[in-house]
């Protein structure tokens, strides 16, 4: 049995890297190293918990989570019923204050979507995604 | 001569194997929806095949949202035998592109998990911005405003708008085009904290319009009334 030659080796080698690279071009927009939300608009729990009463805690879960327990004096504001919650929201909120938006856990895109829209369609200053949303919250206080 | 003929083998099965063929076979992974006004929800199909040999199980079918539901027209799939998962968006209040997820796991051996994408262009009936207006303790009372916009496809093609406070009036100003409005709001008073909420109703669905909010503040009012007046919450009109 004789040894592959340099050239056979690297062609293999390249080969073998070429479906990697495909995925990465083809699914370019979802990187699995880049979070998606920026640092900046992101805040840990320990942090928001630290603002005391200048945060206004916002749950976008769906009606039944919200209604089975949410974070203490949170305000629901979600997707589902967006113009109806809104004004309560609103209504909760002034510009001094910090807004921290949670869904169920880090993975879920409801905060997302929510703190986006406050962001853009309201034009809110500070609002911010709770990094781990709900899970983190429940492992905090056990 | 031996080391070509390893060559080419090794390469093919690393080009074959990168890519193995999965005994599901989905007609397409992703879905493009675009779900006009009167729509309340958006529908995916993910059509598939079992091509294999052996019947395939589903052990689960999940979704990245709450808003999404799915499940598979069976549990089994038999050799040869076709069949869909129907995944069904609620709209609600959403708008813009929405891209969910629903992940499917199979006993296929070779693709145990697929993720098929859903992407749904949801249009808006009319676009406010911003939903928020404040005037606080320093600046001027000068009147502020409010933009509508209809999407040109957008059926709205009127808008009346109210103040929960009367002391909080607002004026409707019709914009450049027959589809833009401006809400001109000014507080008839700064010395009292006043919050009002604006409704903002379109003509359209026709019998039972969809109603919009903003909200009107006039925050660390400076006279002599506004240490001991609070800030009225009103509800918003239904």
């Amino acid at each position: 049995m004789r040894f592959l030659p340099t050239r056979e080796i690297l062609i293999l080698i390249g080969l073998a890297f070429l479906p990697g690279l495909g995925q990465a071009i083809y699914f370019r927009e979802k990187v699995s190293w880049q979070g998606p939300v920026p640092a900046s608009e992101s805040v840990s729990l320990a942090q928001a918990r630290s603002w005391g009463s200048d945060a206004i805690w916002v749950d976008a879960r769906p009606d039944e989570q919200f209604a089975g327990e949410h974070v203490p004096g949170a305000i629901q504001l979600n997707e589902d019923r967006w113009n109806e919650l809104l004004p309560q929201m609103l209504a909760a909120y002034s510009p001094e204050k910090k807004v921290v938006v949670y869904c169920s856990s880090q993975s879920c895109n409801l905060a997302l979507e929510v703190a986006r829209r406050l962001r853009q369609e309201a034009q809110l200053k500070n609002v911010f995604v709770l990094e781990g949303g709900w899970e983190e919250w429940l492992k905090a206080r056990k | 001569m031996k080391s070509t003929k390893l060559f080419l083998i090794a390469a093919a099965s690393l080009v074959l194997s990168a890519r193995a063929n999965a005994q599901l076979k989905w007609e397409q992974t992703a879905v493009d929806l675009h779900p006009t006004y009167s729509d309340t929800v958006a529908v995916a199909h993910f059509k598939y095949e079992n091509v294999g040999t052996t019947p395939i199980h589903f052990n689960s079918v999940r979704t990245s949202c709450g808003c999404t539901a799915a499940k598979p027209e069976k549990d089994n799939v038999a050799p040869g035998e076709k069949g869909e998962i129907t995944a069904t968006l609620q709209i609600g209040d959403r708008t813009g592109v929405q891209q969910k997820t629903v992940t499917v796991e199979t006993t296929d051996p070779r693709t145990p998990s697929t993720a098929l994408q859903l992407k749904a262009t949801i249009p808006a009936l009319i676009e406010i911005q911003p939903a928020f207006v404040y005037w606080d303790g320093v600046e001027p009372l000068k009147p502020k405003t409010i933009s509508l916009h209809a999407p040109k496809d957008s059926p709205v093609t009127k808008v009346t708008v109210t103040s929960s406070d009367p002391m909080i009036p607002v004026k409707v100003v019709p914009g450049s085009s027959p589809k833009d409005w401006t809400i001109s709001v000014e507080p008839a008073d700064r010395n009292q904290l006043r919050a009002a909420t604006l409704t903002i109703k379109p003509d359209y669905p026709e019998k039972t319009p969809k109603l919009y909010y903003a909200s009107v503040r006039v925050t660390n009012a400076t006279g002599p009334a506004a240490a001991s007046t609070p800030i009225a919450a009103v509800p918003p009109a239904k």
